[in-house]
């Protein structure tokens, strides 16, 4: 018995004992991603570090986290100090939020560094967005991150099916001309068409609440549903909108109960599927009837370039994007993909040089992001890329997340002179007035809580047209009211007062 | 004489019978709740097999418009993560419950023993971790950095070898199933500390090892919190579990955060697994641990019924 009892000890240290130690002279940076869809990344790898090793002076290793489980894994490792990860996602949007965690001290403050080693990065990534990063942390003002150069504008469009519209004997100048409030009489010919069971509206009820009203997204408001508003000109946007630099209740403007009204009047008419009032099932039903083409006008948060995306591409009708506004550059966006070194991490150095040298050298940005050339793609006469279906499938990364994407090659999907027009579009965006403005709600986390709740009640059936806001919008109100709204909006106004001051 | 031994002998059974119609109730009210358990299964099978253009025109459906083998084909195209993900499910399981229940009977023997000295000591020690537990954060610095389970095999068995509330229920099974007497006239009877508990105790408390058995094993099946926290850069080590609830996490995401990733997040939906594959994944999953229910079922029956014969 007693042989048996030690056999078994010996096995449970065993087990705990056999870590995978891996001895190398380099030191080893490790990296966590976003969005990624990788699970062979090994003749990546290689070849990054053999690229790597003389520029850098250290060996990349990468988690590659999943949408599902970044989360999880980022604040994990950064709030325990974990030095076994050194560089970081972060953005305006992910729980390792950029302005929240910096202020912590969880990000290394950067600017030495860029200082130092910094000269190509510099050169690489327009002045605004290092400006966009440049925020109050844990070390006082500085850049805690660098900023990914992607699409860092917003623009919502109207996301169209020309094939079904054309049908029906209209053009995109109607869509333009006629506008949301008009939209009705293509519906109900579309409907007329196509029989009982289309439903030609397909909505992100919240991104239509934003197109309809020009109103946008303050970057530190309650995630789950936006709470507040800051109206954009739609002339002009960097111009003051109609309430000037003031954030309102969403809830409570005219614009906002026009909307709903809308909406209601296209729900009951049965152009909006009711699955999509439903927080479960909205999404899912969307992108489903999204992808197979079954709609007459979507919404769409748009990214120059998206008419060639594959997803677009395939789904077997004409799409166009028609747009509300013109592009403009706000927190939320221009914070989108960025990368963080972990304030526990033993390599700060090494890891920035890693970092300026990914958003500044296409050879280590292709082949990080695109995989080993005659493997996961070949490039065809013109030098476009064209991926092997096979290989990609294992190893493909969540682009935008992973740093400058204007120095990658174009793909044969995209066409030649993509990047460069790229670049120009997202060079000429505008500013709104209030761009770099972050609400710090920690202040007021309580309410927000509890406006959050009483929000996740109402605002997606009202947004979808579902319940009727005669009725319902004023108990809404009321609700938000009881739960605090004043004091939250007034804290978020003093902070943007003080902000647009300095 | 005869017939006065069937006289009491019907009457008695007379006594456990009801009136047909209280059968038949009987009969309807379990057949509905067998019913409850096993039909979402059922329709989880039924929408595995379905065609994803059946689902996209009119939903879930026991009726599907066509039927279709592609998630299974799909899934047997998953190839070796697949495979080598059910091993180690397998895997975790097997090393998992044996070692775990082997912790739990041992720990929980001495605390069953009245001559055991701290036997109140290390009763609280156990008690107290049900109740306060030391948190996320500090549980993974431990588990990380002291134990080092990070990316093998013993991070996804380790933190869950020992349970407090599986020490309570052993130590109770072995007070209400073990008298005293036993022990003493084994120990009288010449046999060592070493030699009773496996060999005059374990044979009368099989029941309780085979409860304490299926809950780990149902636990450790179904674990996949413990792949996410630990596991990062060793993929071929994830449980199947966790294979499933990365894609189920991935479209919960997507669907949160769509309007924050705009065209990203529709490329992205694209790339994820279809509703019906999502379903073979459950029947994959689900099978063997059903599986395995028939050969605990018999001695948690014995279990129960165990206390009622001696009465």
């Amino acid at each position: 018995m007693k042989k048996i009892l030690s056999i078994m000890l010996a096995l449970a240290m065993a087990l705990s004992l056999c870590s995978f130690s891996q001895a190398a002279d380099l030191p080893v940076i490790t990296i966590l991603f976003h969005g990624s869809n990788v699970s062979d990344d090994t003749a990546v790898l290689e070849r990054v570090n053999e690229y790597i090793a003389d520029k850098v002076g250290a060996k990349l290793e990468v988690v590659w986290g999943t949408w599902g489980d970044f989360d999880d894994k980022a604040t994990n490792a950064l709030t325990t100090a974990d030095s076994d990860i050194d560089m970081v996602f972060t953005c305006s949007w992910s729980a390792d939020e950029y302005n929240s965690f910096a202020k912590k001290g969880y990000f290394v403050k950067l600017d030495d560094l860029i200082e130092e080693y910094g000269a190509d990065l510099k050169a690489a990534i327009p002045e605004s967005l290092m400006q966009a990063a440049t925020i109050e942390g844990a070390e006082g003002k500085g850049i805690y991150a660098v900023n990914g150069f992607k699409d860092t504008a917003t623009q919502n469009t109207w996301d169209v099916n020309v094939t079904l519209l054309s049908e029906l004997g209209y053009t995109l100048e109607d869509v333009k001309n006629l506008g949301f409030y008009g939209f009705g009489e293509i519906f109900a010919k579309a409907k007329e068409l196509k029989g009982d069971s289309f439903y030609p509206f397909l909505v992100e009820p919240m991104v239509a609440e934003r197109m309809v009203t020009n109103s946008i997204i303050i970057a530190g408001d309650a995630g789950s549903v936006n709470l507040l508003s800051l109206y954009l000109n739609p002339d002009d946007v960097s111009a003051e909108g109609a309430y000037g630099n003031t954030i309102l209740n969403k809830f409570a403007t005219p614009e906002y109960a026009a909307f709903v009204e809308k909406m209601h009047e296209y729900y009951e008419a049965g152009y909006i599927n009711p699955a999509l009032a439903v927080a479960e099932t909205s999404n899912d039903t969307r992108t489903n009837a999204q992808l197979t083409g079954d709609y007459l006008i979507g919404t769409q948060s748009y990214a120059y370039g998206y008419e060639y995306a594959a997803d677009v591409l395939s789904r077997g009708i004409e799409v166009a994007f028609v747009p509300c506004t013109d592009a403009y550059v706000d927190t939320t966006a221009s914070q989108g993909a960025m990368v963080a070194i972990n304030s526990a991490s033993n390599h700060v150095e090494e890891s920035f040089k890693f970092l300026a040298l990914l958003n500044s050298d296409p050879t280590l940005m292709t082949l990080l992001n695109y995989g080993v050339e005659g493997i996961h793609y070949t490039l065809d006469e013109d030098g476009l890329v064209v991926f092997d279906e096979t290989a990609r499938s294992t190893y493909s990364p969540w682009t935008n997340g992973m740093g400058n994407v204007t120095i990658l090659p174009d793909t044969q999907s995209e066409g030649k002179g993509f990047r460069e027009a790229f670049k120009a579009y997202y060079a000429g965006a505008k500013a709104i007035p209030a761009l770099g403005y972050v609400f710090d709600n920690s202040e007021v986390a309580n309410q927000m809580a509890a406006l959050s709740n009483v929000a996740a009640q109402y605002a997606l059936a009202l947004d979808c047209g579902a319940i009727d806001p005669a009725t319902e919008l004023p108990k809404f109100l009321e609700a938000l009211d009881a739960a605090g709204m004043q004091a939250y909006l007034d804290a978020a106004n003093a902070q943007l007062d003080n902000y647009l001051s300095k | 004489m005869m017939s006065a031994v069937s006289k009491t002998r019907r009457r008695s059974m007379q006594m456990n019978r009801f009136g047909p119609g209280a059968q038949a109730l009987f009969h309807i009210v379990l057949g509905l709740f067998s019913l409850l358990c096993i039909l979402p299964f059922i329709f989880v099978v039924i929408i595995s097999f379905s065609s994803e253009d059946s689902i996209r025109a009119i939903g879930y459906s026991f009726h599907p418009l066509s039927w279709s083998l592609q998630a299974y084909e799909y899934t047997l195209r998953l190839g070796d993560q697949l495979w080598r993900s059910y091993f180690n499910s397998f895997l975790i399981t097997l090393i998992g419950t044996v070692l775990s229940v082997a912790i739990c009977v041992l720990y929980a023997y001495p605390l069953f023993r009245k001559d055991y000295r701290l036997r109140g000591f290390f009763n609280f020690l156990s008690f107290f971790t049900m109740i306060f537990g030391g948190g996320l954060v500090p549980t993974y610095v431990i588990c990380k950095s002291v134990l080092g389970l990070s990316d093998n095999y013993a991070a996804l068995i380790v933190p869950m070898l020992f349970s407090p509330f599986n020490v309570i229920v052993m130590r109770t099974f072995f007070q209400t199933t073990v008298p005293p007497d036993l022990i003493e006239a084994a120990t009288i009877d010449g046999s060592g500390e070493y030699g009773t508990l496996p060999r005059i105790v374990l044979p009368v408390v099989t029941p309780g090892i085979a409860t304490i058995a299926l809950l780990n094993a149902l636990g450790y099946w179904n674990e996949w919190f413990l792949s996410l926290l630990y596991i990062n850069k060793n993929m071929s080590i994830i449980p199947l579990q966790y294979l499933l609830m990365r894609m189920q996490r991935n479209a919960d995401f997507l669907a949160k955060n769509a309007s924050m990733l705009g065209a990203d997040a529709s490329r992205a939906a694209l790339e994820l697994p279809s509703q019906t594959l999502k379903m073979a994944l459950v029947v994959f999953i689900v099978v063997p641990i059903a599986c395995a229910y028939p050969f605990f079922q018999r001695y948690v029956v014995a279990g129960l019924t165990v206390g009622s014969v001696k009465g």
